[in-house]
């Protein structure tokens, strides 16, 4: 099963796509992208009400709901936001804990994972040359649709030093973006229980569909 | 809120502006030097304006007093218009502008801390009906 794990809507700020837009360009594009599903991680916010069954019974495809925060180490991914999660940490604030918000949120339920970590400024491997090395993370964003020239080169180098595994999403901002990069999962994910319990187990790997122009064929990497 | 900003700012109408009445000779000039097609640069009784011709319209004063005085003293960007039309604009028509600052938030990025100013016109004419709602998004450096 193969899931974009990392998207932004036209909810987030720095994005004009409608969620109906990406599901279309999917359904398009099934032979070259050959993604299951999404999951929406608008930034700095999370909306418990949005309700996307009515999308998921017109294209056939899975749709979750998750954030990406901002934290003192960079950007993280966060899966399985729960009430007791939004209580604990303001989503719009920049400069969450991000050990913290990593231990918190897997004692409350969800998974907590560092994204583009290549990134200058909001990745963790420019963190890391000045910080401590965070406790408790589980996988970092291996393959980020955004990345430019060396940020997924410099996540390698981390995740060969600290044995992290490894996911990958589009980071989309733009429809034509959607499921460049993704995650192949060998479970079957239904919910975003399945999907967090998936994270913690490691059955999982990136998959890049941007080489050869987009054709059939996917990258992995390992 | 970032900034120590006062949330009750925002919403606040902190600017009126009124504009007219719009003349078919200025909504026929600006649809031209756009090359808008011929409904908006004939004149007659069906012409409107052009639909961006909305974000040509602002208040007499652009930032609330009570901005935080650390971004009043600072250099922005112009980072983008949300534009939301509502009624046609007409020859004849009178254009009142309402200023109100309508979200300050901050993000991180590559490179660095930012924050966005995001002053909302609403913009109505003289029967009451909304022209537009035009969002526009300043973008300042954070600070180092």
């Amino acid at each position: 099963m193969i899931l974009d794990l990392h998207l932004h809507s036209d909810r987030s700020d720095d994005s004009r796509a409608p969620v109906e837009a990406y599901l279309k360009i999917l359904q398009r594009k099934r032979a070259e992208r050959p993604l299951d599903g999404i999951v929406l991680t608008e930034h700095r916010q999370f909306d418990p009400a949005r309700d996307f069954r009515t999308l998921e019974d017109r294209y056939g495809l899975l749709i979750l709901n998750a954030a990406e925060v901002e934290t003192d180490y960079g950007h993280v991914l966060v899966y399985g936001v729960n009430d007791a999660i939004l209580a604990r940490f303001d989503f719009a604030n920049v400069r969450l804990p991000a050990q913290e918000l990593i231990r918190e949120v897997a004692r409350l339920g969800g998974i907590a994972l560092p994204c583009h970590p290549g990134r200058p400024t909001v990745g963790l491997c420019a963190h890391y040359a000045t910080k401590p090395p965070l406790e408790g993370v589980v996988a970092v964003e291996a393959l980020n649709g955004g990345s430019r020239k060396g940020e997924d080169a410099r996540t390698q180098e981390l995740i060969a030093r600290h044995g992290y595994r490894a996911f990958g999403g589009s980071d989309s901002h733009l429809v034509s973006f959607v499921g460049v990069c993704a995650t192949e999962f060998d479970a079957e994910i239904r919910s975003m229980d399945d999907l967090v319990r998936a994270l913690r187990g490691g059955r999982y790997r990136p998959m890049d569909f941007r080489e050869r122009g987009g054709v059939a064929t996917a990258g992995t990497i390992t | 809120m970032p900034l120590d900003l006062d949330p009750a700012t925002l919403g606040e109408e902190f600017d009126r502006a009124v504009y007219g009445p719009v003349t078919a000779d200025e909504l026929v000039a600006f649809a031209r030097a756009l090359g808008a097609p011929s409904c908006y640069t004939e004149p007659g009784p069906d012409l409107v304006a052009h639909p961006t011709f909305c974000v040509s319209y602002r208040g007499h004063k652009f930032f609330p007093d009570n901005l935080p005085p650390s971004l009043r003293s600072r250099m922005s960007f112009d980072a983008g218009k949300d534009v939301e039309l509502g009624a046609p604009i007409r020859p004849g028509d009178t254009v009142t502008v309402v200023s109100t600052l309508h979200d300050v938030y901050e993000k991180t990025g590559r490179s660095g801390t930012m924050v966005f100013v995001v002053v909302r016109f609403t913009l109505t004419n003289q029967r009451g009906e909304r022209v537009a709602t035009v969002d526009n998004r300043l973008m300042y450096r954070g600070e180092r």
